[in-house]
This record gives structure tokens, sequence and C-alpha cells, in this order.
């Protein structure tokens, strides 16, 4: 039994933790809240993402990249949410295992290395606006010569992606599958979408019969199994930002002193802490296991995914209302990250499900079968 | 990430899924089945069985061979663990003996009590019991008032313990108690084994408020036992006792993850059966419970990483607690919630006898009491996994 990761996988964490520490911290997150009229891609950062392996992860080494698992995408992940980042890695990352999934050999041949070297920023879109992530939630449709027509959103990124996986119905509406859009093609409306989480840029992607490549093989079960793997990578981000906050709260009320003595001292904080603390902790097992289940091929997979976005997705929404709490008025206000952790958490808990949609999920696989 | 056992310790797991099937009679499936026995009766045949599967081998088993434990690895016991409650079979009689006395007299014991204790305790030659709380000593367990003075080669034991697990079939307790007039409070203490088969012992059952009596109290007049028969130094026993419940909070995750998991299973097929499994808010409570369960397998693969990589649990086992004792509670609280009115019925419809699933809901009160409060292993976590100030 060795449920945990091993020495490489937790030098490339240090590693990536280490970089951000050292070359993008708050301030620098902070820069791009601020700005919400930018583009929300700090090129020095991706350059860095893309010399240090981070978007080569999961390419394969005949392709380049590293040929690492979704166990270690989920440690990138994890960092990445630590550090509330910005930029397009995720996109990135899950354009790639569309590809990965679904794409020929010449169609991943083209794209993975470009992918792994941090030269093509992609993205995805999953899912109608205001619909379910799931494949009745797709709301585009593949009309005559696999042309596409419909709308996506929220997609991350849209402005600065230079390819989109979109996920679309067949005409007869039976069948779905994922394909290549360049977002500059003719019929291709990118509405940018105003978002109070900083941390990244969100649009909606109109098609109006616009030309596509369908990714070769795929079919409904791509489209389900990249779901399932944007979930787990959105778990971990979240799993990630959960830690952060909560270290950062902890930290904070042992030093804050009121009444004559450290808040942390009273046993209103202490109990609280203590069972996010639990919430955390469990909730970075099932990460790990669902990445580990997926890369396993695992017969309880689905319900891995399911446990470890709902749990995720719950303790980060608990963590992040507990910092602003613990804090006090400090944690309330704008110059504090608090809110940075805060509006990550609310954007992610309901990306790729809810917890409550995760939870539908697992009653169907638990209590219908 | 390897979650796989050995293949010595899967050929392990065949050996003992084949003995249990043919050791654990159809009849023992049945829920509720030990509950509609004698309590008595029912203590007597586990006794008996428990024994049979002890000389056969399958007791001790991560322990030393030469202490009369099978000598095997942390993963067959966790596979033991798993397979046990797989196949059925009963609940261990000797519960506070096999998972807390013995991992302690084992790591502080001395080499003769190793030898006088490990293997009658196997065979259920010796029921132990646990003399740590008092009327007066709870969550304050360093506030114990139960005197032994010396008088020769022997103890002299005054006082009353409560809350004592088996303590109306026990034959030997384990009990902390305080050996030095006028040291400071976890100073003085000392854990002493005394015989509970002497005139100055007396044992009472408890009735619980699920009607069971898993619990009694034990009352010291007089009663003796020889110096020797002190685990650890005298004056020790508050570090020995912490050390134990150590033991006593990180108890197997993966088989309570098995018999919460059947539980679940059970409790669906109740709602099932009363049309209400449609029902949206049952289905979230009940996915919210699932969530935490197989959190709950996870963490228990993750100790057992820790174990075989020869890390000690510590403080985390408080964290284990929380997680497997809170789940399960909750787990019930989400049955009576499903079945709103219904829930307190003991038969809900003539052919639905929820009486058995009802003792197990009482007994989840308790679990978050016992071995340490919730509240007590929220301020562990707190300090000492999160260092916030005392």
């Amino acid at each position: 039994m060795f449920f945990a990761l091993d020495d490489e996988q937790r030098a490339f964490g240090a590693a990536v933790r280490g970089y951000l520490a050292e070359r993008f911290d708050l301030a620098a997150v902070r820069a791009v809240v601020e700005h919400p009229g930018g583009d929300g891609h700090p090129a020095t950062l991706w350059k860095a993402m893309a010399e240090q392996g981070w978007l080569a992860v999961r390419v394969p080494e005949q392709h380049d990249g590293l040929g690492q698992g979704m166990v270690t995408a989920q440690v990138v992940a994890r960092e990445l949410g630590a550090g509330v980042v910005p930029g397009p890695w995720a996109a990135t990352v899950l354009a790639g295992e569309a590809v990965l999934l679904a794409g020929s050999s010449q169609q991943q041949a083209e794209l993975l290395p470009q992918l792994a070297a941090g030269e093509l920023v992609a993205t995805v879109a999953l899912r109608g606006p205001c619909a379910r992530y799931s494949l009745g939630g797709v709301a585009v449709r593949v009309g005559s010569h696999g042309r596409l027509t419909g709308v996506a959103a929220p997609v991350e990124y849209p402005s600065v992606a230079a390819r989109v996986v979109v996920a679309a119905r067949s005409a007869d509406g039976g069948e779905y599958g994922l394909y290549l859009v360049d977002p500059a093609a003719p019929g291709v409306w990118v509405r940018e979408l105003a978002c109070y989480d900083g941390t990244t840029r969100l649009g909606e992607l109109t098609l109006s019969d616009v030309a596509a490549v369908r990714l070769e093989t795929s079919g409904s079960p791509a489209v389900a199994a990249l779901l399932d793997r944007a979930a787990v990578l959105t778990a971990a981000d979240l799993v990630g930002v959960a830690r952060e906050a909560l270290t950062r709260t902890v930290d904070y009320d042992r030093t804050r002193m009121q009444f004559g003595v450290p808040v942390g001292s009273f046993q209103a904080l202490k109990h609280a802490l203590a069972d996010l603390h639990v919430g955390v902790r469990m909730a970075e097992h099932a990460v790990l296991y669902a990445a580990h289940a997926l890369d396993a091929g695992l017969a309880d997979a689905p319900l891995a995914v399911s446990v470890a976005k709902a749990k995720a997705s719950d303790v980060a929404l608990q963590v992040t209302g507990a910092m602003i709490q613990y804090l006090g008025g400090i944690g309330y206000s704008w110059e504090h990250e608090a809110h940075f952790f805060y509006k990550r958490a609310k954007r992610e808990a309901g990306l790729y499900g809810s917890g409550d949609e995760h939870r539908e999920r697992l009653a169907a696989l638990t209590i219908d079968s | 990430m390897d979650l796989s056992h050995t293949p010595e310790e899967e050929r392990f797991r065949g050996e003992l899924r084949d003995w249990l099937a043919g050791h654990v009679p159809q009849q023992w499936h049945r829920p509720g089945f030990w509950a509609s026995l004698d309590e008595d009766e029912a203590f007597r045949i586990r006794r008996e069985w428990e024994r049979e599967k002890a000389l056969t081998g399958f007791a001790g088993i991560a322990w030393p061979k030469e202490y009369g434990g099978r000598g095997g690895t942390p993963g067959m016991k966790a596979v033991y663990d798993e397979e046990m409650v797989k196949a059925h079979a009963p609940a261990t009689v000797n519960p506070v003996g096999l998972t807390f006395l013995a991992p302690t007299v084992m790591a502080v014991g001395t080499e003769a009590q190793k030898r006088e204790i490990i293997g009658p305790l196997l065979r259920n030659e010796v029921i132990w019991c646990q003399g740590f709380s008092e009327p007066g000593a709870g969550s304050d367990l360093a506030a114990v008032s139960t005197r032994a003075v010396r008088d020769g080669d022997e103890f002299v034991v005054n006082g009353q313990k409560v809350w004592t697990t088996n303590a109306v079939h026990g034959d030997k307790i384990f009990a902390l108690v305080r050996t030095e007039p006028g040291a400071s409070r976890h100073r003085g203490l000392s854990l002493l084994f005394i015989d509970m088969h002497q005139p100055g012992v007396q044992a009472r059952p408890l009735r619980q408020m699920s009607g069971a009596s898993e619990f009694g109290e034990v009352f010291f007049t007089d009663a003796r036992a020889p110096v020797t028969d002190c685990l650890g130094e005298p004056g020790q026993g508050w570090d020995v006792a912490m050390l134990l419940l150590s033991f006593e909070r990180g108890a197997s995750g993966v088989a309570q993850y098995t018999e919460f998991r059947r539980s679940y299973d059970e409790i669906v097929s109740v709602l099932r059966r009363l049309g209400r499994a449609g029902d949206p808010v049952a289905r979230q409570r009940l996915a919210r419970v699932l969530v935490e369960l197989e959190c709950l397998r996870y963490h228990s693969m993750h100790v057992l990483t820790e174990v075989e990589q020869g890390r000690d649990l510590g403080f985390e086992a408080s964290l284990s607690k929380l997680q497997w004792s809170e789940t399960m509670q909750d787990m019930w609280e989400a049955f009576d919630d499903a079945l709103g009115p219904e829930a307190v019925l003991a038969a809900p419809t003539p052919d639905l006898d929820l009486t058995s699933m009802q003792r197990a809901a009482m007994w989840s009160r308790s679990v978050t009491i016992w071995g340490g409060s919730s509240q007590v292993q929220r301020n562990v976590v707190a300090e000492r996994l999160l260092g916030l100030p005392r």
C-alpha cells in the first residue's frame, strides 16, 4: 500500500510552490485582480509555466511532454490554487486532455507538442449558459458539413486562446463529440463576462455555422471523461485554495491579540478550525484518490471523481468563508487577500459540477443502482 | 501510488476467507441476530468462537510470533479487519484488550508482561476491562481519584471506575490509579493490572439509553494487586495512558468503512422499501454521508501507508477519530431525517423491523464521547496539529 505522492511528485510540487513564492506572489496576483480590463495572462508567468514543464505534465514523452498521470497534474493544480494564480493553465491542460482522449495520432502529433511548450494557448467550452455540466448541458449543435452553431459559457480565457475544444451534439441529438475551433474564424463571437473572481478571465462563446475539426475518435464517452478530468483538476485547485486559506487563518489567529490573549486560544475558534483541518485533509485524500482512480482506470473512478469534487467544493467554501470571519474586520477589506481565496472558491465550487450536482450523481450511483 | 497488497497478503486473504466461510453460520449474517440473543449468551458464543479462531492462527495478525501473534504485516492486519466485517464475523469480545492494551504492552511492557498478557488475551482466557473514567473524571482524566496505597509487595486499591466496557464479563482490569499522594495531577498516576475475581472488586452493569449494557461500573474496596503488575513505571501512568488512548483513537479505518458502508446500503434499502429513495433532500443528505465514508476509506489507506513507512500516527489519531465517529453519527441522523415520523417506530410496516438499526443509531450517540469526546479531539487537533495556543 502506498497512498501518497512519491518523491518526484513531491519535488515537482515544491518547485511550483517555490517559483510562485519567489516570482509570482500575492502582490503579482493583486496586479491582475486590480486590472480587470487586462487579459489576465501575465506573459512572464506563462513563459515560466512552459519552461518548467507545468504545461507538459500530461503530454506523453513522444510528444515532448513529461508523460505524467493525473496524480502529478493535481499536484500542479493544487499549488496554483494555493497561490490563487491567474492564467490559462487549467484551460490549456484540459484542451490537451481532450486531444489525448480523442485526437487521432496525427492530431496529437500536431497539437500536443505545442500545448506542452506553451506555444499554443487553448481552452475548453463544454456547457451552455446556466446548464448542467453533463452531456445534457451541451448547447452547441453540429450542422451540415460538421459546422457548429450554439453557445457555450462560461469559457476560461476565450480571448487569449488560439484554439477552443468545443463539446457539441449531433443534429439528431444522439451523439456528442469534441471539436477544435479557431476563435478567430468567421462566425465566432466572444463576449467577455465580467466576473468577481479576478484571478481568471471568462467569456461567452457564440458560434454561428462555424468551421470545426472533429477530434477524430471523440464521442459521448470522451466528453464525459473530459468532464471528469476537469472536475478533478478543479477539485485539486480548490483543495489548494482551502489548505492555503486555512494555514493563513491559523497563522493570523495564533498572533492576533484580543482580551489580552491570542484569539486562537479561544475554543470557539479552535474547534471550528480543527473541523476545517479535518475537512481539508479528507478533501486532499479524495482528490489524490480520484486522480489515481482515473490514471489506473479503477472501477469506482466516477464515484471517486464526484466524491472529490463535492468534498473539495464544500470545504473550500467553508474555509474561505471562515477565513474572512476569523480574521475579523481586516478579512472583509479589499486590501487583504482573503477575498482572492473566497472568490476563487466561489467560482470553482460551481465549475464542472457543484457539490449538489455531484452529490446527486453519487445518489444515482449508490441509491438507484 | 500503489493501492494493492502484496501477494503474500493476498494469499493470507484467501486463507482467512476460506476459514471464515466455513465457520460463520448463515444466521449470523442476519442484521439484528446478535441483538436478538440474551446478552450473556451472545457473549459466551462469541468468546468461544473467537478462541477457536485464535487457536487456528487468525489472531494477533501483526504481532510477533514469540508472544502468540501471527507475525504478519500491517497490510495483513488491514486485510484481516476488512475480511472479518465482510464475512459478518462477530465483533471481538475483548476489544479493549486487543486494540488498546496489547499494543501498549508491546510498546512499554516488560518481557514477562508481554509473555503473560498477549497469548491469554488472544485466546480469550482473560477478558480485559479498561478502568479510566470515574464519576469525577471524564474528559478531565487527570482528575482520577481511585487510590492505590502500597502495603508490602502489594497495592491496596479503593475507588470507583465507570463506563467500563465488559465490566460484568471482565477477568482483569487495567486501571489508572493514584499511587503517589502529593504529586501533581498528571504525575501521581500509575497503570495497574487488577484481578477482578476477588472480594474487593465488584462490577455492576450500566443500562444505556439503547437498553443494552455494553458498559458497567467497577467498585474497588481494599482490592489488592502485586506491585509488579504495573504497566510502565509507577508514577508514569499518565504517559502510558496517553499512548494507549492514541491506539484507541486510531482504530482500524478499513473495518469501520466496511461496516458503515454496509449500514449505508441497509439504510438505502429501507428507504427504497418505504418509497423515500427518490426524495431529493434525502438523496443529498445520504450522498453527503457517502462522501465522508469514502473519505474515511481513503484516510485508512493513508494511515496504513504511514504505518508501513514506519511513521507514527501520533496526534493525527484524533483526526481519524473525529472523521469516523462524526460520520457514523451523521449517517444515522440522516437515516432518521429521511424516515421522518416513521423514524421512531419499531416497524413502520409489518414486514420491516428497524430495531437493530435503531440500536446501532443509538450506539452512534456514544462514539463521539468515549475514547475522548469530539470536543477533546478538536482541542488536540487545534493545539497539536495546527499549533494554536492553549
